[in-house]
């Protein structure tokens, strides 16, 4: 299992489309992915889990990935995370 | 014949505000948004496999409807609109749907529209509970997916579904929305909510549908399958016609598509009064693909064009110097040698990124060049792609919202630096490109000589100097009937901008509502204005009136129009001229016509 920490960057948070962004990204690897928010814990491959975050910028979110493709998962998501979703900070 | 006993088949008209002009006469569509009744309801174990195979048919049906959504939507909007569809189509195969509602099918023998409606509840109660009230709205994505879902269990019809030839009435209307309808040939539509302005208005006027706008609770009295008119000259809409009402309006009709036939042979032609002042006509634009519009209703290039779509479509104020530069540049080719206008971007007021500041008043608030200037990389990026673009045509920029001097003075600084480091990047521009600030507000109209004097052309926003000039809300119904256009005052500041581009030997446009109002255009070519900026589809009909009327003759109109004690006084005073001069649009489509209804005679229960 692999595991990272993430900041939501940009100022709208995670709204619909940073939400697609992610299931969609997640959905290349065969890897489980969750993300967890204040012990709550929802699939990230799944657009109404990740959406119903309600993720605002400055969250912390834990990244979890188990799979043969774990570390290239872990490192596909979190840059996606880090670039803010090319979207304003 | 009309039955008189019972209410639901009496006349009844409601007032609104006509933006997108024409009439249409048919039967209502009634589009509801409204959350449908989802009873608590079982099945028995039997029924298990068929309530499945429901669901399955009405997650196909709906994901058949997001691909067509989808496609239109980019092809008439643009990929970052069809984006927020691309996500409702992944939640049709999330398995926090599909998976729940099958287990809940399964385990508890729910019915299949109650089990998505336990489901979806779950997942939107989570999301109200947000503190972030852009991420709380973000529920209507849910609730949009969840309609379509239970409407399909029900094999109810849906938009992709009516009929043809049908009026559309809702209580709120998308612009998307009317895209869909468009493609079933609709006749007009008619919403509770909407400003001329809006986005669903600019889209009705671009598809050519008769349109009526903010008609309060006309949703709660129209019902599907009842005979209804929507009148787009003067903003009302009529349930149950009498005979009589329809027979007008079919006259009405006849007339409008005589007239807009006539007009063909006036693209060719120059705006020209009678007495050889010649005036011209560009159009305002908002999305890319109305740029075909220019030529079909012979536009002398574009007098506006609204950068906003381009930055609300992407939800963030850093879009990329590239994908700017290819739409300027693309609209800018397109026109060619005629001038093309492009408004810097104008956000605020009512036109909100999603990560704006709240604020209690937004109008008097963070808007138009007030935000860029607070963002100079966004402004520096936005002006290299304009500059760029500029070397593809003829381009000037207008700066929206200037309240001083300094703002006008500090653009022009920016402007010099981004063609410095243009040069640099050895990229082309247009070294004399125009630049022209809007007068929208009234520091800027009482102070128009000082403006007159940095720039290179005015353009009067008529829509916010009223409201300003005015402090009228006009989308506040408690005080929208104070929203005058032609009060002596306003009247009085275009006199003074007018007077102020002469001094300084620069052109003056206007544009906004008012310069489409054929009642009004002879007042304005009275006080002195030559060039006008409209929706491409009021085009013809502006150069209509404004071949005949002769200058001399408005130029006193306007002088009296000007020393009237109010509003009031000038309606009446218009009235008057017009009765010896019918050419506006309204008396030329209803010349001859007996009387219609108005909301004074008959209004809602």
């Amino acid at each position: 299992m692999v595991t990272r920490t993430v900041v939501v960057a940009n100022r709208a948070g995670i709204h619909t489309r940073p939400a697609s962004m992610i299931v969609r990204a997640a959905s290349k690897f065969e890897s489980d992915f969750f993300i967890e928010k204040d012990g709550y814990e929802i699939n990230g491959k799944s657009i109404i889990g990740v959406m119903t975050l309600a993720a605002e910028q400055g969250a912390e979110l834990i990244l979890n990935f188990s799979g043969p493709d774990e570390t290239e998962a872990a490192n596909a998501l979190a840059t996606l995370f880090e670039e803010g979703f090319g979207e304003a900070r | 014949m009309t039955d008189r006993s019972s209410p639901n088949t009496e006349e009844v008209i409601v007032a609104g505000k006509g933006v997108s002009p024409g009439i249409a006469i048919g039967s209502v569509y009634l589009y509801s948004r409204a959350t449908i009744q989802v009873e608590e309801q079982q099945i028995r174990p039997n029924q298990v496999d068929n309530e499945l195979g429901r669901l399955d048919h009405a997650l196909k049906r709906s994901q058949r409807d997001l691909s067509k959504i989808i496609s239109i939507t980019r092809e008439k909007i643009g990929d970052d609109s069809a984006s927020i569809f691309e996500a409702q189509a992944l939640m049709l195969i999330d398995e926090a749907l599909v998976g729940e509602v099958t287990q809940l099918v399964k385990s508890d023998l729910y019915k299949a529209d109650y089990a998505v409606r336990v489901v979806m509840e779950e997942h939107r109660q989570r999301l109200a509970a947000a503190s972030s009230q852009y991420l709380r709205e973000r529920v209507h994505d849910l609730e949009d997916v969840e309609e379509r879902l239970i409407r399909h269990l029900r094999r109810e019809k849906l938009i992709s579904a009516i009929d043809h030839d049908r009026i559309v009435i809702a209580e709120n209307l998308t612009a998307a929305d009317l895209v869909l309808f468009s493609r079933r040939e609709i006749l007009g539509a008619a919403m509770d909510f909407g400003g001329a302005t809006s986005h669903v208005s600019i889209m009705a006027r671009s598809l050519r549908l008769p349109c009526v706008v903010g008609t309060h609770n006309l949703s709660d009295h129209a019902e599907s399958g009842m005979e209804a008119i929507v009148d787009g000259f003067r903003g009302t809409v009529i349930l149950n016609p009498t005979d009589e009402t329809r027979r007008q309006y079919q006259l009405r009709q006849k007339r409008f598509a005589r007239l807009l036939q006539d007009s063909q042979h006036l693209l060719s032609l120059p705006a020209e009064t009678l007495d050889h002042r010649v005036v011209s006509i560009r159009a305002n634009l908002e999305f890319k693909s109305e740029l075909g519009l220019l030529e079909e209703y012979g536009a002398e290039g574009i007098g506006l064009f609204r950068t906003e779509l381009l930055f609300l479509m992407e939800g963030r104020l850093d879009v990329g110097e590239e994908r700017q530069f290819d739409t300027y540049r693309a609209i800018n080719e397109t026109v060619g040698e005629e001038v093309t206008t492009i408004r810097l971007l104008d956000l605020g007021g009512d036109k909100m990124l999603p990560m704006a500041h709240r604020e209690h008043n937004p109008f008097l608030g963070w808007r138009g060049i007030r935000v860029l200037l607070d963002r100079p990389e966004v402004l520096a990026t936005h002006l290299r792609a304009i500059l760029r673009a500029s070397a593809f045509g003829s381009l000037r920029i207008l700066v929206p919202m200037v309240t001083t001097v300094a703002e006008i003075r500090r653009v022009k600084e920016l402007v010099a630096e981004q063609m410095e480091l243009l040069s640099q990047r050895g990229q082309a521009f247009d070294p004399d490109i125009q630049l022209g600030a809007m007068i929208e507000v009234p520091s800027a109209a009482l102070m128009a000589d000082r403006f007159a004097a940095e720039v290179d052309f005015l353009s009067i926003g008529t829509n916010d100097l009223t409201q300003y000039v005015l402090a009228v809300d006009r989308g506040n119904d408690l005080v929208s009937d104070l929203y005058q256009e032609v009060h002596p005052a306003v009247l009085g500041l275009l006199q003074r901008i007018v007077d102020a581009g002469n001094r300084h030997d620069v052109p003056v446009s206007i544009c906004g509502e008012m310069a489409a109002d054929t009642r009004i255009v002879p007042i304005l070519i009275g006080l002195g204005i030559r060039e006008f900026s409209v929706a491409p589809v009021y085009i013809p009909h502006v150069k209509r009136i404004i071949r005949s009327l002769e200058y001399e003759d408005v130029s006193r109109l306007s002088e009296t129009a000007l020393a009237a004690r109010d509003a009031a006084a000038v309606d009446e005073l218009l009235e008057h001229w017009l009765a010896s001069h019918p050419y506006d649009l309204l008396h030329l489509v209803e010349a001859e016509g007996g009387p219609l209804p108005t909301p004074e005679a008959s209004n809602l229960p």
